[in-house]
């Protein structure tokens, strides 16, 4: 065995480098993951542990990143993937078809029945809304529903974005989200009627 | 049913796309005409973006200092 040519020094450092470039964008981006990897499961512990298992994977798979795409996407792919894992081995109670109802829902509850006689402005209104409201309704989302509310609400993601992160068509983003959206109005909807204050 | 109804149904199914400018022209500007027309569902939409912003900031939660450090001890070492 001799020692490695030139090149191949030359190609190790260069690996090397890339690799690293590679590792601390990714954990660049941590902070923006986690908000995502945050609301797709139900609690902190959750959270963190799918983040080390996301962070582990990718680490050792850096070479099918593609440079100059969507680093934030494909760490979030990998997340969601394990998350799917995880959510089929805990193999929770089959979940009932939940309940929606339209887009003016929530306002219309919020703003009461003589809201248009004598209507308040809207930051009232949603200000019958809590923090801990919000939160609640999305945690109480069913999985595919969440999984894209997620997504393109908080994470920002395009729906075609959102499609190839969880590996599903354009179409099939879109109707979850719709649908998401309104039984997530309906349920902020119930938190806030609960709600004595 | 008032005669309002209709045009209002109509634009409470536009809502969401219409805010995530998935619609075509034709239908935004549908909707746009309705709207300008309409205080019902003007109110409705300003509900809905004012709905977004709130729920976006609602559930931001930091990420914890020991986690970013965990994080980083995954890295191959040099």
């Amino acid at each position: 065995m001799g020692e490695p040519s030139p090149t191949e020094t030359r190609q190790l450092a260069d690996d090397a480098r890339a690799r690293v470039r590679f590792e601390e964008e990714a954990l660049e981006l941590a902070d923006q993951v986690y908000q995502v990897a945050r609301r797709l499961v139900g609690s902190r512990e959750e959270a963190e542990d799918l983040m080390q298992d996301t962070y582990a994977r990718a680490f050792r798979s850096w070479r099918s990143y593609q440079p100059g795409t969507n680093l934030r996407a494909w760490l979030l792919r990998i997340l969601t993937n394990l998350n799917i894992d995880k959510a089929r081995a805990r193999q929770r109670r089959p979940q009932t078809e939940p309940l929606e109802e339209g887009d003016y829902f929530l306002y219309n509850r919020l703003a009461g029945s003589g809201g248009d006689q004598q209507p308040e402005e809207e930051e009232r209104v949603l200000a019958r809304l809590s923090q801990d409201g919000v939160v609640g309704a999305l945690s109480e989302l069913p999985h595919d529903f969440r999984d894209v509310v997620v997504l393109v609400d908080i994470g920002g993601f395009a729906y075609a974005e959102a499609a190839q992160i969880l590996d599903i068509p354009v179409g099939t983003v879109m109707s979850r989200l719709h649908r998401g959206r309104r039984i997530l109005k309906r349920q902020l909807a119930e938190e806030a009627s609960d709600d004595p204050s | 049913m008032t005669l309002r109804d209709d045009p209002c149904d109509n634009c409470e199914e536009m809502l969401q796309p219409y805010l995530d400018r998935e619609l075509t022209t034709i239908e935004r500007a549908e909707a746009e005409a309705h709207l300008d027309t309409c205080e019902y569902c003007r109110r409705r939409y300003r509900f809905e973006v004012e709905l977004r912003r709130f729920v976006r900031n609602a559930v931001v939660e930091p990420m914890a200092p020991e986690l970013k450090q965990r994080l980083s001890s995954l890295r191959t070492p040099l």
